[in-house]
C-alpha cells in the first residue's frame, strides 16, 4: 500500500477532523490571498498610470484661439508626442456629465470645466519626457497648469509598498496558522491512530514508513486549504466584479483583475509545502517521544 | 560427479563469505547473558538472567505480576534496553543495534498481546496484511499470503469483516495471524490469553503449539497456571528478579512441593 493510499485510508476514517483543518487553513489563506489581490490590483493601477504617457494641459480662462493653436503646433512638433487633442469647456462638461448621474455635476456651469489640451506621449519615454514638457508648458502665459499624473503614481507606489509590507506580515501569520493547524490535526490524528502507529512499529516499520502518510495528509490539508481559499476569494471577486462601476474603471484606467494563475499556484504549492513540513515536524517529535 | 572428464564437487549456491557462518544454524536462537534490568535502582526486575533458548522451542515464561515477564519480552523486541549484560538473537546483540536496525530486528519477531492491538476500524485483511505491506510485497502476494494465514488460524473467509465485530477469541486469532504472516523466527506472546475464557485460552495455546510445530520458536508469557499444566513444556519462572528454568513443566516442581515457597530452589537454577 502506497503512502497516498494509506493517507487516503486515514483521511476517510477521520474526515471530519481533516475537513475542519482544511477549512481553518483556508481561512488563513483567504486573508493572505485578499491582501495579494489588493497588491496585484494596486500594482496594475500604478503601472498603468506611471506608463500612461498622458498629460492634461489646462488652459487659462480667456486663452485666445491663436495661442492655443500655437501651443498645439509646438506640441505636435515635439519628440515623443504622439497626439494632441483640444477639449473645450463644453466638451469637458459633456464628458463629465455623461459619466455620472449626479445632479450637482449636472448643475455646474460650463465655466467650471477648464478647456485643455490632452497630450499623448510614447509610453517608453513617458516619465522623463513628460516632466520636462510639463515644466516648459507651465511657463506659457495661456497655460494654467499641467497635470502629468506623476503625483498619483507616487501615491500609488507608496500604497503598494504598504500593501506589500502588510502582505509580508500576513504571510507570517498564515505560516504560523498553517503550521499550528496542521500540527494540531496531525497530533490528534496520531493520537486517534495510536494503535496503528504502535503496531506498525512493532511489525518492523521504519520511522520514515510511519511518517509518510502523515506528511501526505499535511500536504493535502495545506494545499486543499489554499485551493479552497482561492476558490472562495474567486467567487467573492466575481460577485464584486459583476457590480463594478464601469465609469470608475474608466477613471482609474483599468478593470480589476484576479490573482494571476502563477500567484494562485504558488499559494497552493506553499500551502502544500507548509502542511507537509508542519506534519513532518509534528510526527517526528511525537515518534521520538 | 564426473563431467567432461573432470571431477567436480557440488558447490552450494550460497557460497561461504565473511558474513556466512554454517555453525549459526546450530546456535541458540536466543541467549541471555547476565541480563540486568531495573526501572528503579532499588527494585531490579531482572538480576543477572542467564538463559538459552534453542531454535524451535516452546517456552513458557511465568511468574507473578510484576515479575518481569513483559519486560523480558520487551527487551527482545528492543522496546527496552538492558542495563547490563547482553541478549543475543540469532547471534546478534540486540542492545547494540542502532535505531535504524531495530525495525529489521522486529521483522523477524512476531508479537502477540493480551489486548490484541488490532486497528478496530480496519478489516481483518488490512490488519493481518500490515507486516507484509511494511515489507513492500505486491498486493497480489499479500492477499494470497493473508488468505493462507487466516485459514491456518481458523478465520478463512473472514478477511472482509471489521476487526471490531469479532469476538475476543477471533480477535486474538487475527493478532496471531498478523504475528506469523511474515514468517518470523521467533514468536513472543505476552499474556495472549489474559482476556479470554479458559476454553478459548486452551484453543489459542493449541494454535500457538501448531505454529511452533512448523519450527517457529515461541515464548509464551503467562501467569495462568492452568495453561502450564495442559502439556509439559519448558517453563522459565521469574520471581524477584531471578529466573528458574524448569525443562519439563511445573509438575516437576509440584512433585517437590516447593514451587510456592521457593521456586528458585527447585529445577535448574539459571540466574
Amino acid at each position: 500500500m502506497t503512502p497516498i493510499e494509506r493517507a487516503w485510508r486515514g483521511t476517510k476514517n477521520d474526515w471530519r477532523l481533516h475537513a475542519l483543518s482544511v477549512f481553518s487553513v483556508a481561512v488563513a489563506f483567504v486573508c493572505l490571498a485578499s491582501a495579494l489581490l489588493v497588491v496585484v490590483n494596486v500594482s496594475h493601477v500604478r503601472d498603468r498610470w506611471s506608463s500612461t504617457g498622458r498629460a492634461s494641459v489646462y488652459l487659462k480662462k480667456g486663452a485666445e484661439r491663436e495661442q492655443i493653436a500655437t501651443i498645439e503646433r509646438a506640441l505636435r512638433a515635439s519628440d515623443g508626442v504622439t497626439g494632441v487633442k483640444f477639449v473645450s469647456s463644453d466638451d469637458a462638461r459633456h464628458e463629465m456629465t455623461g459619466q455620472t448621474d449626479d445632479p450637482i455635476i449636472d448643475s455646474l456651469p460650463t465655466e467650471a470645466f477648464p478647456a485643455s489640451l490632452e497630450v499623448s506621449v510614447q509610453s517608453e519615454v513617458a516619465a522623463g519626457r513628460l516632466e520636462k514638457l510639463a515644466a516648459q508648458l507651465g511657463s506659457l502665459p495661456a497655460v494654467d497648469r499641467v497635470e502629468t499624473y506623476a503625483a498619483w503614481s507616487d501615491r500609488l507606489a507608496a500604497l503598494l509598498a504598504g500593501g506589500v509590507t502588510a502582505s509580508g506580515l500576513l504571510a507570517l501569520v498564515v505560516l504560523a496558522a498553517v503550521v499550528s493547524v496542521v500540527s494540531s490535526t496531525i497530533r490528534l490524528a496520531l493520537q486517534r491512530r495510536r494503535i496503528e502507529v504502535e503496531v506498525l512499529k512493532l511489525v518492523g516499520a521504519t520511522d520514515d514508513y510511519v511518517r509518510r502518510p502523515y506528511v501526505v495528509e499535511g500536504a493535502v490539508q495545506g494545499g486543499l486549504g489554499a485551493l479552497l481559499a482561492i476558490g472562495l476569494l474567486g467567487t467573492l471577486f466575481a460577485i464584486v466584479e459583476s457590480r463594478f462601476d464601469s465609469s470608475f474603471a474608466t477613471l482609474i484606467g483599468m478593470t480589476p483583475s484576479f490573482l494571476p494563475w502563477s500567484v494562485a499556484l504558488a499559494l497552493i504549492v506553499s500551502g502544500a509545502a507548509l502542511g507537509a513540513i508542519a506534519a513532518l515536524l509534528s510526527v517526528r517529535r511525537l515518534l521520538s517521544a | 560427479m564426473e563431467f567432461g572428464g573432470k571431477s567436480r564437487a557440488f558447490r552450494s549456491a550460497l557460497r561461504e563469505g565473511s558474513r556466512f557462518d554454517p555453525a549459526a544454524s546450530h546456535r541458540p536462537v536466543l541467549t541471555f547473558e547476565a541480563v540486568h534490568k531495573a526501572y528503579r535502582a532499588d527494585c531490579p526486575v531482572l538480576r543477572g538472567l542467564n538463559l538459552e533458548i534453542a531454535r524451535g522451542e516452546f517456552v513458557f515464561i511465568t511468574g507473578p505480576s510484576g515479575a518481569g515477564k513483559s519486560t523480558l519480552l520487551r527487551l527482545l523486541y528492543a522496546a527496552e534496553n538492558v542495563d547490563a549484560g547482553r541478549i543475543l538473537f540469532l547471534g546478534r546483540e540486540i542492545g547494540r543495534l542502532t535505531d535504524g536496525s531495530i525495525p529489521f530486528l522486529r521483522r523477524n519477531i512476531g508479537i502477540i498481546f493480551q489486548d490484541f492491538k488490532l486497528v478496530k476500524n480496519w478489516s481483518v485483511l488490512d490488519n493481518v496484511a500490515l507486516p507484509l505491506e511494511v515489507l513492500g510485497l505486491p498486493p497480489r502476494v499479500i492477499r494470497t499470503r493473508v488468505g493462507e494465514v487466516l485459514e491456518r488460524v481458523g478465520l478463512a473467509g473472514r478477511g472482509a469483516d471489521l476487526a471490531s465485530v469479532l469476538s475476543g477469541g477471533e480477535q486474538q486469532r487475527v493478532a496471531i495471524a498478523r504475528a506469523i504472516v511474515g514468517e518470523p523466527a521467533l514468536l513472543l506472546a505476552d499474556e495472549p490469553t489474559g482476556n479470554l475464557d479458559p476454553q478459548l485460552a486452551v484453543d489459542i495455546l493449541g494454535l500457538l503449539e501448531d505454529i511452533n510445530e512448523t519450527g517457529v520458536t515461541v515464548l509464551f508469557a503467562t501467569h495462568d497456571r492452568s495453561l502450564l499444566d495442559v502439556r509439559p513444556r519448558r517453563v522459565v519462572v521469574l520471581d524477584e528478579g531471578k529466573a528458574t528454568d524448569v525443562p519439563n513443566g511445573l509438575d516437576e516442581l509440584n512433585e517437590s512441593n516447593e514451587l510456592n515457597d521457593a521456586p528458585e530452589l527447585v529445577g535448574r537454577r539459571v540466574a
